[in-house]
């Protein structure tokens, strides 16, 4: 028997849309709470005000304000919440709302967050998003723009993810939250109102993959957050003066994509890491022992990295100092060349 | 920025330069009774105001208030303890002249100013502030316990976070050891007086303008408290110094009135 | 330009205060101010302070009448705002970006 069903292509094919990364978390935190009612949104000022950067805004009113509310402000204490809501069997997405505020939180995240899977032998998991606005680039004041991925990362049992555009911003959120382990999902402050097109549809790379963002071959500039943009901006310079840069989009930082950074720098054979952090026991040194230990042979010249500087985060007017400028990016990546 | 100028009392300024600087001369910002700088002239869109007739603007939580030291005997409190503060602080900021703009006892402190150094204010606004006296009434031994006027200020400001009320008390008792008196007024700097028309503190304030060869603005339907942010105030101060600020240049003596 | 319309509630003026009378609006509806731009004079029993505006956008609706008390958290002003432009969060600033960035760095290809 031959069913005659009648096909719109055009309705099944996933709708792009242009959108802003705050835009893009709000289109996919709406999706999670459509699909699971056990998905919870809360944090400081995520509820009635819709967020200090707007990316909650209409969500309390469209789901009510049992599942998104505001809570004190009280770092530690939102995330002991979330332990107790994921033991009982509820998806918690708590937001911190500024990456340096999440050190009050440390306790939490560190003690319970991530072990209580692995102390009850998988009988309480944690499927805990943390939201964390995070990274610098918006001139704000003291403790609004740090990088904590290096904390995170080394904290076993936390999985740590960092977006670059909307549309990452978007498939990211949708795997985080519907992991069952816990991901610190680290939102980059600098690009929330960057607009660009978002497949409305579902995730297909794995957690744990980086992406090409460009594709080039004297070199590999690794990065994530804010500093994927300035990497392409790197790159499109570069290509002025015939170097041709690939720009690897690291996103998942643990698990981290040692097979993608491998595949990039042996095709390369050099390796500029970027990040905001602070060079010292940074993220960067992570990424250049993996390059190192998997591509030595291919090696043409040592790993750099450009990062922040081992100073405690400066005062807005001396952000654009402080981040790795275009300048040093371009530097590194000379000396990669006359190596 | 903090300056110890007067030596024993570690003073709070400010110097806030416009984005297009247009007049030279900047402008002395002198706060009242119980306030500071920030609550009664940034706050209130003075400073906004300012800078975008673009003016530079100086000036200090007054001692006893804000961010500056508060000592609690009377005695550093005269008025002339203030005059030596803001003559300090102007020294160190290298500016010779000022318009001096004062609301309430900050008007009396400009008044005293112009008073004993003519050469160094080019012209005076004395806001909320008449020649009648401020404590009339008031047992300046536990000024706030009665119901006179300065009783009600005071029970306001001495209540508002980071007041010192033994401070303010000795300051009031500083400031009524030298009752004000309108003669002789200071010569030189054209004079503004300005009012709420409902500041019963600020009563004979017109009077006082016509004593001085001054002019007088009212503030229709505001009090002493409430003057103070008053678009019609601001803009009558910025036009009146508007007036004077383009066509002289420094060391020529303007016309009294 | 599509605008979107954004209400703007009266904010926390510290010290506990819960409410705040309305002495004069700085603007008028149909008016377009800039952020930061006087927008209303409040007085509260403690002082009078002038609110700036937190938006970019054309006025809307002033919800409440000059002498009228407004609580806290109540509409205070709706603007119309370009439904696109980055509004910044209540920390910080809009991120600017130079469409050419500045360099000194030249690079010279590797030989290999």
């Amino acid at each position: 028997m031959t069913e005659l069903i009648e096909r719109d292509d055009a309705a099944t094919e996933p709708p792009t849309v242009e959108l802003s990364m705050q835009q893009a978390i709000n289109r996919a935190l709406r999706v999670l709470l459509a699909e699971d009612p056990a998905t919870l949104v809360f944090g400081e000022d995520v509820g009635a005000l819709g967020g200090v950067f707007r990316v909650t805004d209409g969500l309390q009113k469209e789901f009510g304000d049992q599942r998104v509310f505001d809570t004190p402000l009280a770092e530690s204490a939102i995330m002991g919440m979330a332990v107790g809501l994921a033991m009982n069997g509820w998806r918690p997405v708590p937001e911190l709302q500024f990456d340096g505020f999440a050190y009050p939180a440390v306790d939490q995240i560190v003690n319970q967050v991530a072990r209580m899977n692995y102390r009850t032998r998988g009988a309480a998991p944690m499927p805990i998003t943390l939201r964390l606005p995070s990274f610098g680039g918006i001139q704000a004041p003291e403790h609004h723009g740090e990088s904590l991925e290096a904390l995170f990362a080394h904290t076993p049992g936390l999985k740590v993810a960092a977006p670059s555009d909307a549309a990452e911003a978007y498939s990211l959120l949708l795997q985080s939250v519907r992991s069952d382990d816990p991901v610190v999902y680290m939102e980059p402050k600098a690009r929330y109102w960057d607009r660009g097109p978002v497949e409305l549809r579902e995730p297909t790379d794995p957690i744990g993959t980086s992406r090409i963002v460009r594709h080039g071959r004297h070199a590999t500039l690794i990065a994530w957050g804010a500093m994927v943009h300035r990497c392409l901006k790197v790159a499109e310079l570069a290509a002025e003066d015939g170097v041709d840069l690939e720009v690897l989009d690291l996103r998942w930082l643990k698990p981290i994509d040692a097979a993608g950074l491998a595949a990039s720098v042996s095709r390369t054979r050099r390796a500029v890491v970027v990040h905001e952090a602070p060079l010292t026991a940074g993220l960067g040194a992570e990424v250049a022992a993996l390059v190192t230990e998997n591509c030595f042979r291919d090696l043409a010249a040592p790993v750099q990295r450009v990062t922040g500087f081992d100073v405690p985060y400066p005062a807005g007017p001396l952000e654009p100092q402080y981040l790795p400028t275009i300048d040093r990016v371009l530097f590194a990546v000379q000396r990669t060349l006359e190596y | 920025m903090t300056a110890n100028l007067a030596g024993d009392v570690t003073m709070r300024y400010v110097d806030l330069r416009p984005e297009e600087p247009g007049e030279a001369v900047p402008v002395l910002l002198l706060h009242g009774f119980g306030t500071t700088f920030d609550m009664n002239w940034r706050a209130t869109g003075w400073t906004q105001a300012l800078a975008d007739a673009g003016r530079r603007v100086l000036g200090p939580d007054l001692r006893g208030h804000g961010a500056t030291d508060k000592p609690t005997d009377s005695g550093s409190y005269l008025p002339e303890r203030f005059v030596a503060d803001l003559v300090s602080m102007l020294d160190e900021l290298g500016a010779d002249r000022v318009d001096a703009v004062g609301y309430s006892m900050g008007a009396r402190l400009a008044w005293e100013l112009a008073l004993r150094h003519p050469a160094r204010v080019r012209s005076l606004v004395l806001g909320g502030f008449g020649p009648r006296d401020a404590f009339a009434g008031t047992d300046l031994s536990d000024p706030g316990s009665g119901d006179t006027p300065f009783d009600h200020v005071f029970r306001t400001v001495a209540a508002l976070p980071g007041n010192d009320p033994a401070a303010l008390a000795a300051c009031a008792r500083g400031q009524a050891a030298r009752p004000f008196s309108a003669d002789p007024p200071p010569v030189g700097a054209p004079v503004l007086l300005a009012a709420g028309a409902r500041d019963t503190l600020a009563a004979g304030a017109e009077d006082l303008a016509s004593h001085c060869g001054g002019t007088y603005v009212e503030i229709p339907g505001r009090d002493h408290a409430n003057a103070v942010s008053s678009r019609a105030f601001k803009r009558s101060v910025v036009e009146f110094l508007g007036e004077r600020a383009p066509a002289r240049g420094p060391g020529t003596a303007p016309p009294v009135g | 330009m599509a605008e979107e319309n954004v209400t703007f509630t009266l904010p926390d003026l510290g010290e506990g205060l819960v409410e705040a009378t309305v002495l004069e609006w700085q603007v008028a509806v149909g008016d377009r101010v800039e952020r930061n731009a006087p927008l209303v004079e409040v007085e509260t029993t403690k002082s009078a302070v002038v609110i700036p505006s937190p938006k970019e956008g054309r006025i809307v609706e002033l919800h409440a009448a000059e002498d009228e008390v407004v609580a806290v958290g109540a509409p205070l002003v709706t603007f119309a705002v370009a439904a696109d432009a980055p509004q910044a969060g209540i920390v910080g600033r809009v991120p600017t970006e130079e469409a050419r960035p500045a360099r000194r760095v030249r690079l010279r290809p590797p030989a290999d």
